[in-house]
């Protein structure tokens, strides 16, 4: 499913989360895994001089250095390295989520995985900033394949995932994370949980929804399910529905966590704008943050469609 | 003036008056924790104040795993005790900027860890200490102040209630079907 996997890396122990995860998904699918780090911003333009990401020191980058850091790299996943041949270790200078792309596109990559954040303190600053790392963010939203983001170690063997949670609001950007989900779930052999929550804190200012009225929101979210996907399963029927009333990321996150969910694949937005113009969505930021599992970012249609 | 205290029985008190209503006044009162206030002393508070548990809309998935927790002897051998702190960080790149956020973390002798991952149960009766404000300057190349500081009603539930809020690591993982 994947043939080429690029795992973006600080080398620094916030990422060794989505380092074992890269691994054990090179060795499932035998693809060739870019172990991939970007040195540091140069100092100025066409500098010798960058910002080491690991020390915050301002080194010269002669090709001395650059083996250093591969050396360092190496050294850093030494255990996780089984298949030699297919890890190639790869460096480049410049702003991060830049050269993450360019290396993407060039290579034709199947997957991105990435950390959610490249600083151990922005865990706690989150809650007021922007909840992802700026360098995820741009990736999520400009990168044409799946990007997966590790923020919490993954108990879970990507090759042994028995539970795939896909969280829906009908958008068309949600029916490329669909595809991912369905793929993915029909590979591994895995149960596909197709999960809806209908908003019930949206409405007319002092209005509360009845009961009866909420049902029914459910019942017409199930039907719509019905046509949207399940018409799409080609022969998977190893699959859940489930709709649920509250606010989408609470739901999501609870409804995983009950169902031992080993993958969440969730749309980077949902709204009706260009996936270029899109800012990560409020309902897979908070996911993100606190899922347990892995989240799956799915932007494209490019490397899902059938 | 402004003090109260939380008891280990989830009681807030202001002096040695127990108070059951006018809850929003007390928001942004300083407070002080009962010697042996802990993580379940929180949940007998809430439970006694319902009201203080819509700061957080991940309360109710919280309780349901509170109530599946021992009644007593839910700890971890190597925390001593969970302190609840305040940093300052001041970021001088890429952009100048100022943050301020409450953080709830395991202390193990000296260090202090992350209980994001940990299970309810593990923590439910270690005792919780307020700790000082740590004002950190420029986010990489860290310097590190501590002061004394106070806490307020508001900042100790929310804080709690958000540090909560992340999934734990599922017990163990479900092998394929």
């Amino acid at each position: 499913m994947f043939t080429k996997i690029l795992f973006a890396t600080t080398g620094s122990p916030t990422c060794d989360n989505a380092a074992k995860v890269a691994f054990d998904l090179e060795d499932k699918w035998d693809a060739k895994l870019y172990v991939f780090h970007v040195l540091g911003i140069p100092t100025r333009g066409f500098s010798q001089y960058i910002t080491d990401v690991r020390t915050g020191e301002v080194e010269e980058q002669d090709s001395d250095y650059i083996n250093w850091v591969k050396e360092e790299l190496k050294n850093t996943y030494d255990k996780l390295i089984t298949d030699e041949k297919n890890t190639l270790i790869k460096t480049a200078i410049g702003v991060p989520h830049r050269e993450i792309l360019r290396l993407a596109r060039k290579e034709n990559i199947d997957l991105i995985i990435m950390g959610a954040h490249t600083r151990e303190e922005d865990i706690g600053a989150t809650r007021y900033r922007s909840i992802v790392g700026s360098t995820m963010q741009k990736v999520a939203k400009l990168a044409r394949c799946p990007v997966v983001i590790i923020n919490r170690p993954c108990t879970t063997c990507w090759k042994l995932f028995s539970n795939i949670v896909f969280g829906t609001d009908f958008s068309k950007a949600t029916d490329s994370a669909f595809l991912f989900a369905r793929n993915l779930a029909n590979e591994v052999g895995a149960k596909l949980h197709i999960f809806h929550t209908c908003e019930i804190s949206i409405g007319s200012a002092g209005q509360v929804k009845d009961q009866e009225e909420i049902e029914k929101m459910i019942e017409k979210a199930k039907d719509k399910i019905k046509t949207r996907y399940i018409s799409k399963m080609k022969g998977f029927d190893n699959y859940e529905i489930e709709v649920r009333e509250g606010i989408p990321y609470v739901e999501i996150l609870k409804f995983a966590r009950e169902r031992s969910g080993d993958l969440i694949a969730l749309a980077h937005h949902t709204k009706k704008i260009k996936p270029e113009d899109a800012v990560l969505g409020s309902t897979i930021e908070q996911v993100i943050l606190r899922s347990s599992c892995p989240v799956a970012s799915v932007n494209h249609p490019d490397k899902v469609s059938d | 003036m402004n003090l109260i205290t939380l008891k280990s029985d989830g009681i807030i008190s202001r002096s040695d008056s127990d108070l059951e209503t006018d809850l929003l006044s007390l928001l942004s009162c300083q407070i002080k924790l009962e010697k042996k206030f802990t993580l379940r002393s929180c949940f007998f508070m809430l439970e006694k104040y319902p009201m203080l548990s819509r700061l957080n809309p991940f309360f109710p998935a919280i309780r349901e795993q509170y109530n599946t927790c021992p009644k007593n002897k839910c700890i971890w051998d190597e925390i001593t005790n969970l302190e609840f702190s305040k940093t300052v960080e001041m970021t001088g790149f890429p952009k100048k900027r100022l943050e301020i956020y409450n953080t709830f973390l395991g202390v193990c002798e000296k260090e202090r860890i992350e209980i994001k991952s940990m299970q309810l149960e593990h923590l439910l009766d270690i005792t919780i200490n307020l700790g000082k404000v740590r004002h950190i300057i420029f986010g990489d190349q860290i310097d590190l102040f501590e002061f004394d500081t106070v806490f307020t009603l508001f900042e100790f539930i929310e804080g709690i209630l958000w540090e909560l809020s992340f999934q734990t690591n599922p017990k163990h993982c479900e092998i394929r079907r």
